[in-house]
This record gives structure tokens, C-alpha cells and sequence, in this order.
């Protein structure tokens, strides 16, 4: 059932996935985030992490407090490279 | 129970039911808004400082039934549309109305109970919709006696055709 | 590299206030926004909002982002960016944005940060299948576009979000099928949940969706009941038909630019998620960014523009900008806060408010690992 359920759309990873690696003792955000990308997409895991915590609480005992968030890196969106090269100054 | 359903239940109607002798009297506001939030529109509307000034923003709004006129200028100002007014000498209901068509003076609606249960049909007899109200329109239909506390809401259509 | 004295990223009711404020003693103000205009939230919603007589409830929001949005440009030394997005934060109050699809940069005297929030999602089966929408979305197409979602709509979360969007889907001429809320009861206020109500729609509360069923597209969902402990009961199963699953299960403060610039953020489940350290001026733990609105802790509007004006007040007047009654206005401005938040709902919001005061938290940063 696990693998219909969709946790993180960007990268198409699914709860199945998710619960098998925290199962195989990937506990923390940052391990997950290398092993399958999450949080890696277009929205930049502002809604997939959340979750992602939140099913490790109900695996580990850990609480949502507790939980050691990865990096948030500029840029806050995604961005495209085009941009990135037109910095300008401007008064 | 309302928390669970979102239905009032008789306990939390008995809290805003003026006395028979009012009732008489004529028009009167009845405010359907039973739980603390932090909203305070109505007070302001009122020409005729019935509803109490807000102590705190959240208190619960206290109308005084013989202050109030049941001139009805209240009822567009809720944003919970929570707010009715009742005529038992022209067995009138005023009520806010948000969808369109807006129905028209003479149309024939259902009447909708607090659960949204068709229960009586009643003659649309007067319909407000000024800009100033900026589109939620005043419906005034003709009910029974029996219905003026029961119906809350109308659909508007299906019974002219 | 542009200059200024303030800088206000996100364009909603909490930075629009916060930029009119900080502009009225005279000060440089800049104004960014990534949708192409301005109002936030405000500009889908089609409601009356509730809130305070004095801080435009009763009027429609997107009549109070029209409001808000003209006094901006009545203001000539405020100037407006819209698609322009802040994408990083950099020592020295350096913010990277892009602008019209240009790379530049801002610096500033004071940042406010007013980035509101994002919408949550939920974890169910086929929950990937088109016609599982956000509140959010469903918003956007129905009151910007003027395009319907659908014909039939499942939604999800009866707090006042969800409540709302349902009777605006009702307005716009959609079924709404039923309001399935896990929790045992109504969150949002029940003015808004007897509206809906007596316009028809069932409210199944301790009820939570199993899955989303369809092939191609949804087609319906399967709901259950939930027992005292959250947990689904076997055998309650039942199938609602529809072709439109709307989940409006809650918002998260939208805090990355404030932990990129290493403002302390705790989470705080009554605030909405991670949320910064401030303190009653909302200034956050860096000297030079102060927050304000849904960012700052999950909130209202209303509650979001008092904060603006605070936060740009202050703001203004550590660079300089002071008038004489300041102190006056801030504190009108805080009382009129707390008298907001003195109800039972306020009182989540003030808990939470508490446990991120500046000077005496408790919570963990969940990202200081990172340091
Ligand atoms: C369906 C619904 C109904 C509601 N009804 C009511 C009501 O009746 N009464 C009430 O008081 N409140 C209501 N609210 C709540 C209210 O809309 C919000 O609390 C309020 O809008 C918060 O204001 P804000 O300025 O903090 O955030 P927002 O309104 O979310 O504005 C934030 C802005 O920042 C922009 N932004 C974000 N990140 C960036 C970035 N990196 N760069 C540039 N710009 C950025 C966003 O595009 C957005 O425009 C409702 C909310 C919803 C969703
Ligand atoms: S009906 Fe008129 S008098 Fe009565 S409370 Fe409403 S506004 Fe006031
Ligand atoms: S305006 Fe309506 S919802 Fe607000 S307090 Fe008055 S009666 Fe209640």
C-alpha cells in the first residue's frame, strides 16, 4: 500500500521507500536526503521534509523537536542559471 | 454536538431565543454565533447600539432584544453569517445570501434547515442587495410560524422552473 | 547593488503594513514580492474576512489588498518589485533576488521578513493521482483564473482554511461532498462551519482519508473513522465519490530565508513549525531582521498587519526615522495585539508566542546542528 503513497512529488519518492531505508536505520534527515534525493526537487523539501520527520518520529522515539533538519541553501527556489549570470548594478 | 457537526444543537439555541412578549413586538435579531473568536464587524453596524460594545474582541456578541429594532442592518456586516432576523407578525425571515442567481422578489425557494435538509418552501417578499453591502444580499422570505426558527438557509431554482 | 533603508521581502498583509509604517517617517522603502502582485494571501480571498473592525474585517481581503496596495503607491518612497523573488541571505544584510527574471542584489539598513507560509501535504494512498490539489491551488484557479477545479470536491481538514475554501467552492457552483477532519473536532471557527452546514455539506470529524481511488484521475476516496487514539477503525471504510480531493490540513511558516541568515528558529507546534526567536518588537535574534505575519507563527491577517506595523515602526526608528509618539503607537499597537489574542484561540498562539520570546526560550533549533 506504502508504494502508492507519495511523500515527496519533485523526486517521485514513495512512503514504501521511505519507511524500508528509516527501517535499515537511515534515521536522519540528511542521510534520507542522500540516499533518495528527497527534498532535492524544484520545491526544495519544504513539504516533503516535514513529512519525511515525521514518519522517522513514528519509527524512532524521537520527537519532532528533536529532529536535526539538513541545510537550507540559497537559493530558496529554484533558480535558473540564465539568472544567475545577468547580476547587474542598478542605483 | 456543534463542535463534531457544525449543527447547533438545542442547548445552543436556547442562549439567544428572545421571550414571547418580544417576539410579538416585532422584528428582532437573532445572532447565531455561539463560540468565542476574535471578531467584533457586528457591533459596529448596529444605528442603534443593541449589540453590547466588545469588552475583549472575543467575547461573545450579547444583543439586547429590546434595544434592537430588527432594522436588520446588522445581518450583511457577519462574516460568519451568523446573524437572522425574525417578524412574527409578518412571519418574515431576513437573511444573508451569498450566491447567485440572487433571487428575486416573488420567487419561490426551499428552505433550508441548520442542516441543509429542504423543509419548507417560502416566498422570496423582499430582496436587499446594495453596494454598499458589496454582495451579500438580504433575503426576506415568508414562513410559517413553526418554520421562523427552523429554516437558515434557501436554494434558490430548482422550484422556479 | 541596490541601497536602502528597508527591506521587506514578501508582499502579503504583514510585509504591505510593515513597508507603509516604515515609509511614513520618511525612510527608503523596498518592497519585494514573487507573485507579480501584491497582497499575499489576501488577493483569494473572496470572503469577508473576521477579525477586527479596526483592522478591515468584515470587508472582503481582496478588497483589503486593494486598500493596502494603493496607500503603498500613494507612497512614493516606496518602491514596489513585484516577481522578485529572495532567493538567499548574506552577511551584512546582503539579499539575493531575483527580479523579472534577473540575478540582483539588495542591501540593506533593516530587513523585514514576511514571507507568510507554505501548505502542507499528506501522506495517503495514490495521493499522486491528478485531481489531488492543495487549498491553496484550488484557490488560485478559482478566484484568479476563474477556472473550476471540478464538479465534485472532497475536502479535507476542517480548520477555518479548509471551511472557507469549501464555501467557496460552493459559491463558484461546485458539490462539495463532505469535510473529512481526523481531529474529534471542528478547528475552524463554527460560524464558518455552520455555513457550510446549512448549505448542505456533511463535516465528518475523527475521520481520515485511506486513499485516493481512480485510475487515471480521482475518481473518489475511501475515508475512515478514527478511534480515540488516532488510529483507523477496520470495518468503517466507506467510498465518497468525487474528482477533486482538496487538502487543507494546515501551513508551515515559510522560515528558510531567516535560517539561512542564522536567526536562532524553534519549532513550535502552536506556531505552525519552525518558527525565529523574537521579541515583542519582532525583532529576531540578528540585530538588523525583524519578521512579521504567518512566517513569525501561523496566524490571521488581521493579526498579521498589527505586527507589520510593529515591526516596521521599530524598525525605522533604529535608523533613525523616529517620530515622537512612537513609543505611544507601539504600544497601542501591542495592546491591540493582546486583546486580539486573548480569546481561546489566541491563547495557542500566545503559549507558542512565550516558548519563542527573545531572552527566555525553551525548544530546540533544529538546525544548529548545521553551524
Ligand atoms: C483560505 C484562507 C482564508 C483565510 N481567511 C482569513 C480571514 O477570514 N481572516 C483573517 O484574518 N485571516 C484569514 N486568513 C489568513 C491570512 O490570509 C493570513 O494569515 C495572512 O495572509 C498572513 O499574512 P502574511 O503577510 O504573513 O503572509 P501571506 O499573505 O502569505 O504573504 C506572504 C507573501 O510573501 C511572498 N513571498 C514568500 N516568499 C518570498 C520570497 N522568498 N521572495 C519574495 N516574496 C516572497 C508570497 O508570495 C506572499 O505574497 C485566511 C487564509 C487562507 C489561506
Ligand atoms: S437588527 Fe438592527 S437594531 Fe437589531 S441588532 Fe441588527 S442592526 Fe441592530
Ligand atoms: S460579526 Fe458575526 S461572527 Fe463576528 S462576532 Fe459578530 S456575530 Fe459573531
Amino acid at each position: 500500500m506504502d508504494d502508492n503513497t507519495i511523500v515527496c512529488r519533485c523526486e517521485d519518492i514513495t512512503l514504501k521507500e521511505l519507511r524500508d531505508l528509516i527501517k535499515e536505520g537511515y534515521t536522519t534527515l540528511d542521510e534520507i536526503k542522500r540516499a533518495l534525493r528527497l527534498g532535492m526537487g524544484p520545491c526544495q523539501g519544504n513539504i516533503c521534509l516535514d513529512i519525511a520527520a515525521r514518519e522517522i518520529c513514528k519509527m524512532t522515539d524521537k520527537t519532532m523537536e528533536e529532529i536535526k533538519m539538513p541545510r537550507k541553501r540559497p537559493p530558496v527556489l529554484g533558480i535558473k542559471m540564465g539568472e544567475l549570470a545577468g547580476d547587474q548594478d542598478e542605483k | 454536538m456543534l463542535e463534531k457537526t457544525g449543527i447547533p444543537t438545542s442547548d445552543d439555541l436556547k442562549a439567544i431565543k428572545p421571550d414571547k412578549e418580544r417576539l410579538k413586538k416585532g422584528p428582532v435579531a437573532l445572532i447565531e454565533c455561539f463560540r468565542k473568536i476574535p471578531c467584533d464587524p457586528c457591533f459596529y453596524s448596529c444605528p442603534f447600539d443593541a449589540i453590547d460594545e466588545f469588552k475583549d474582541i472575543n467575547d461573545i456578541p450579547n444583543l439586547d432584544y429590546e434595544t434592537c429594532t430588527g432594522c436588520g442592518n446588522c445581518i450583511a456586516s457577519c462574516p460568519g453569517l451568523a446573524i437572522f432576523v425574525v417578524d412574527y407578525n409578518k412571519n418574515t425571515l431576513s437573511l444573508p445570501y451569498e450566491f447567485l442567481p440572487v433571487p428575486e422578489k416573488g420567487d419561490l425557494v426551499w428552505g433550508l434547515n441548520r442542516a441543509g435538509k429542504k423543509v419548507k418552501k417560502a416566498e422570496v417578499v423582499r430582496v436587499k442587495d446594495p453596494a454598499k453591502n458589496d454582495k451579500t444580499a438580504v433575503v426576506t422570505i415568508k414562513l410559517p410560524k413553526e418554520y421562523l426558527m427552523e429554516v437558515r438557509n434557501i436554494e434558490v431554482g430548482e422550484l422556479n422552473g | 547593488m541596490i541601497n536602502t533603508d528597508i527591506l521587506v521581502i514578501g508582499g502579503g498583509p504583514a510585509g504591505m503594513t510593515a513597508a507603509i509604517k516604515a515609509s511614513e517617517s520618511g525612510a527608503q522603502v523596498i518592497i519585494i514580492e514573487r507573485y507579480h502582485e501584491l497582497g499575499g494571501q489576501l488577493i483569494k480571498q473572496t470572503h469577508r474576512f473576521f477579525g477586527s473592525k479596526k483592522e478591515q474585517a468584515g470587508i472582503r481581503g481582496i478588497s483589503i489588498a486593494q486598500e493596502l496596495t494603493e496607500k503603498i503607491e500613494n507612497h512614493s518612497n516606496i518602491r514596489v518589485m513585484t516577481e522578485a523573488t529572495a532567493e538567499g541571505y548574506y552577511e551584512d544584510e546582503v539579499v539575493t533576488i531575483s527580479h523579472e527574471n534577473k540575478f540582483k542584489k539588495i542591501k540593506a539598513k533593516k530587513v523585514i521578513i514576511a514571507t507568510g507560509a507554505s501548505e502542507n501535504m499528506l501522506a495517503f494512498e495514490n495521493n499522486d493521482l491528478p485531481g489531488v490539489y492543495g487549498a491553496g491551488a484550488v484557490q488560485t484557479l478559482m478566484n484568479l483564473y476563474g477556472i473550476l477545479p471540478g464538479e465534485k470536491v472532497i475536502m479535507v481538514g476542517a480548520g477555518n482554511i479548509g471551511l472557507i475554501v469549501s464555501y467557496q467552492l460552493l459559491q463558484a457552483g461546485v458539490d462539495v461532498e463532505a469535510v473529512i477532519e481526523a481531529a474529534p473536532k471542528i478547528g475552524g471557527y463554527l460560524v464558518h462551519a455552520s455555513k457550510i452546514r446549512r448549505a448542505g455539506v456533511p463535516i465528518y470529524t475523527s475521520h481520515s482519508i485511506k486513499k485516493a481511488i481512480g485510475e487515471n484521475s480521482v475518481q473518489g476516496a475511501e475515508v475512515v473513522e478514527l478511534n480515540d487514539n488516532w488510529e483507523m477503525k477496520v470495518g468503517t471504510e466507506k467510498v465518497i465519490e468525487a474528482d477533486i480531493i482538496c487538502l487543507a490540513v494546515g501551513l508551515n511558516p515559510l522560515s528558510d530565508l531567516l535560517i539561512q541568515a542564522e536567526c536562532e528558529v524553534v519549532y513550535t507546534p502552536e506556531l505552525g513549525g519552525d518558527v525565529p526567536i523574537r521579541d515583542e518588537n519582532l525583532k529576531t535574534t540578528k540585530d538588523h531582521i525583524f519578521v512579521a505575519g504567518d512566517v513569525a507563527g501561523i496566524e490571521e491577517a488581521t493579526a498579521a498587519m498589527l505586527e507589520g506595523e510593529i515591526a516596521g515602526l521599530k524598525a525605522v526608528s533604529e535608523i533613525g526615522y523616529s517620530n515622537e509618539n512612537i513609543f505611544e503607537e507601539l504600544n497601542r499597537l501591542k495592546t491591540e495585539l493582546n486583546k486580539l489574542r486573548s480569546g481561546p484561540v489566541g491563547k495557542v498562539i500566545k503559549n507558542g508566542i512565550e516558548k519563542v520570546r527573545r531572552g527566555n526560550y525553551v525548544g530546540k533549533n533544529r538546525y544548529s546542528h548545521l553551524r
